[in-house]
């Protein structure tokens, strides 16, 4: 039997956090007790380019930094849609990447739901008008959550992601 | 190389022979005219009108005769095809007129070779191999066939595209297009065939958190046999996007091409356009363009050190890269405004001034960023199983440099010594050189070195120029017009981007622009990783493909 209170007086053998970041905690705490309570514990996110400047991913992946480390918070960045509980979709949708995004969407098991992160993604952005995009994800799929910023940092991609969390509770 | 047998030999001063990149002492305008003037007599006996551009090109129009004589040539003195594009309606000629851009060792000018048109012409593929990419996509974007190409499929437009469209044709008025429903067609990848041999299929959408691309492996057991590329997801038609729009509002644009080549891009699209207006971009302006480049170079070599390092499964060591990088994302806030210093270049300087305090807060910072990179470097070097890994793995052939036109970090590692910064010195780089490096082997751990190398380097070289840079206007002061409204014209540009070089291509009539041509280092390289992988096993293509560390946006436009 494991005493509980060895979980609470052992000392961390990680290195001590040397960027702490109040605003961020704060949204983390929030955020891991909405996804402990609508996700059971965790959410699986699948991010998908369906025609970014790259900014947005790069953005997307800084959350996974040690600064931000959002696995703390429940939440995780799976390979398979099959596994996802959300679409993270950047970049206005291309013509040449209509079908793989539909695909992905239809490979993913329900409840799902669509976040379009970056101002290309919510409609279409600087692409607007060109024959090459269909122009936002809503275009193609039910978006749930849009985060705006060229590209959103990755507070706010946080932002938007408790937003959706919250939304999806109802 | 050599170029040292021609005919132009007579004009090279007395002394060295014309050796890889060295400076030319006389005057470079007047020794690349008379040497292409010669060189195009030599071929064909009829002496071309040579026309200087404004940028230190020269455009040389050739008849269809003389410029079919000089292709071959061409390649025997060693140019290195840097771009081939199409324009339609080039000033009075009616129809299309072909760009075929070259650069040669030894000069800092670059020779555009010009040729007409019509709805079918002839391949150089078998010539300069790299022309295979840039035909097929003229092809697309214009429908000129190249009867005699050894590969005729469609390259950025994609199965959803109709046949017969051609978008960057003047008769195309951009707007939605039908696409095609659940099309027929299916694109050819070639067959590899024998005992054993199966393919892996991978995209467009990866595993991870990246762009879109698909990747054909040919695999026996686990080494790579052959390994076919296709790109251009992501085509989103910036070319034509930019057509009609003035060049000001271009500029972000320019910025969307590739969103960690931000400031390379935006430098070279307004550099083009300065170049075409005569505009002067101040002192200051210049060297605050340069302090931004290098920034960008270190954040984006950073990304890729430690993505080498995560694709081998070595969190420990990956970390404290992560956590400059993050940490140079900051400084570029603080700087700008913008992680990603998006809108801080504009035409005739920097959109918004940095002040003195917030350039001595970055020297400050970089101090501590160099000893704590040079640690994590050295906690590299300790690390054996990770040189194991990194050691002799998907080696790039020197021979592919220049038949590939290899840029940038991946090329400096194979032997190439190449940097536009240093070899068509631009802005500030004219007077603060940075310095050149160079490895040998090709494999994983030289382009590591490479970049970790040249972290070092920028780093110093943004020091140099935060002590030294003058006071003064941020953007240039024009007389006669707005910047709003350049004049009539048109210039090529290059800068050296995180990942080679960048080529820009800006045409202005009626005061809008009327032909943008984009070609970043990555359409290149991309070619290369085709190369690389060959006998590696497909375990280690992830790691390849980061150290090669190219962009799907700012390859597929």
């Amino acid at each position: 039997m494991v005493n509980p209170l060895t979980y609470v007086f052992r000392s961390k053998v990680t290195e001590k956090f040397k960027f702490s970041d109040t605003e961020l905690e704060a949204l983390g705490s929030e955020l891991k007790a909405e996804v402990n309570q609508v996700f059971g514990h965790s959410l699986a996110i699948r991010e998908l380019d369906s025609g970014s400047d790259n900014s947005t991913e790069i953005e997307i992946s800084n959350l996974g930094n040690p600064h931000y480390d959002v696995e703390r918070f429940g939440i995780s960045f799976v390979a398979s849609p099959r596994h996802a509980d959300v679409l993270l979709v950047t970049g206005a949708v291309t013509l040449n990447m209509a079908e793989a995004v539909l695909k992905t969407y239809e490979a993913m098991p329900s409840p799902k739901f669509v976040i379009a992160a970056g101002d290309d993604a919510c409609d279409g952005g600087i692409y607007k008008g060109s024959y090459a995009v269909l122009g936002g994800v809503d275009k193609i799929l039910p978006v749930d959550m849009k985060i705006p910023g060229n590209p959103p940092s990755p507070k706010e991609i946080l932002r938007g992601i408790f937003a959706l969390v919250k939304k999806a509770s109802g | 190389m050599n170029s040292n047998k021609n005919t132009a030999n007579s004009l090279i001063p007395a002394g060295p022979k014309l050796k890889e990149n060295c400076q030319i002492p006389v005057n470079p305008a007047v020794l690349a005219t008379r040497y292409a003037t010669d060189l195009i007599i030599d071929v064909s006996g009829k002496e071309p009108q040579i026309r200087r551009g404004k940028n230190n090109e020269f455009y040389i129009p050739l008849g269809e005769k003389e410029f079919l004589k000089t292709v071959p040539v061409l390649s025997e003195k060693g140019f290195v095809l840097i771009s081939l594009f199409c324009v339609q309606n080039f000033e009075d000629s009616p129809g299309f007129t072909l760009f075929y851009v070259f650069r040669l060792n030894g000069f800092s000018g670059i020779f555009a070779f010009m040729r007409n048109a019509r709805k079918e012409t002839t391949s150089i593929a078998t010539v300069f191999p790299s022309a295979c990419w840039y035909e097929r996509e003229i092809r697309d974007g214009f429908g000129i066939e190249f009867t005699d190409a050894f590969d005729k499929r469609r390259l950025f437009l994609h199965e959803a595209y109709p046949e017969g469209f051609h978008p960057l044709l003047k008769s195309f008025k951009n707007g939605k297009i039908q696409a095609v429903q659940n099309p027929k067609e299916t694109y050819h990848f070639k067959q590899m065939e024998g005992e054993g041999v199966y393919q892996i299929p991978v995209g467009p959408v990866h595993a991870g958190i990246i762009e879109p691309g698909h990747f054909r492996f040919s695999v026996i057991g686990e080494p790579i046999l052959n390994l076919e590329i296709r790109l251009f997801y992501k085509h989103r038609g910036i070319e034509k996007l930019a057509e009609g729009k003035k060049p000001s509002a271009c500029v972000p644009i320019a910025e969307a091409i590739s969103g960690d080549e931000t400031v390379a891009n935006a430098v070279a699209f307004c550099t083009a356009v300065e170049k075409i207006a005569g505009i002067e971009v101040p002192p200051r302006a210049s060297y605050l363009r340069a302090i931004l480049l290098e920034l960008e170079r270190i954040y984006s070599h950073m990304g890729d050190l430690s993505g080498m390092i995560t694709d081998i499964g070595f969190p420990r060591m990956t970390t404290p890269f992560i956590i400059l990088r993050e940490n140079l994302f900051r400084q570029n806030e603080l700087l700008t405004g913008s992680r990603f210093m998006r809108g801080a270049i504009d035409l005739g300087g920097v959109k918004k001034e940095i002040s003195g305090e917030a350039l001595s807060k970055l020297a400050f910072y970089l101090k501590t960023f160099v000893s704590q990179f040079e640690s994590a470097i050295t906690a590299v070097h300790a690390s054996s199983s990770l040189i194991d890994r990194f050691s002799t793995t998907g080696v790039l052939k020197k021979k592919l440099i220049t038949p590939l036109n290899l840029t940038g970090p991946i090329a400096r590692a194979a032997g190439a010594s190449y940097d536009v910064r240093l070899d068509h010195p631009y802005g500030i780089y004219k007077d603060e050189p940075p310095k050149r490096m160079t490895k040998t082997a090709g494999d994983v751990l030289s382009r590591f070195e490479v970049k970790a190398a040249e972290v070092l380097n920028s780093a110093s070289l943004i020091q140099k120029l935060i002590i030294s840079v003058p006071d003064g206007p941020t953007v240039a002061e024009v007389t006669g017009f707005a910047i709003s409204n350049i004049p009539d014209g048109y210039a090529l540009s290059m800068v050296e981007a995180a990942r080679g070089q960048n080529l820009h291509w800006v045409y202005v009539r009626g005061g809008v622009i009327d032909r943008y041509k984009v070609r970043t280092a990555s359409f290149c390289n991309w070619q290369a990783i085709e190369h690389a992988v060959l006998g590696n096993i497909v375990p280690d293509f992830p790691l390849i493909n980061k150290s090669l560390n190219l962009s799907y946006a700012g390859t597929d436009l």
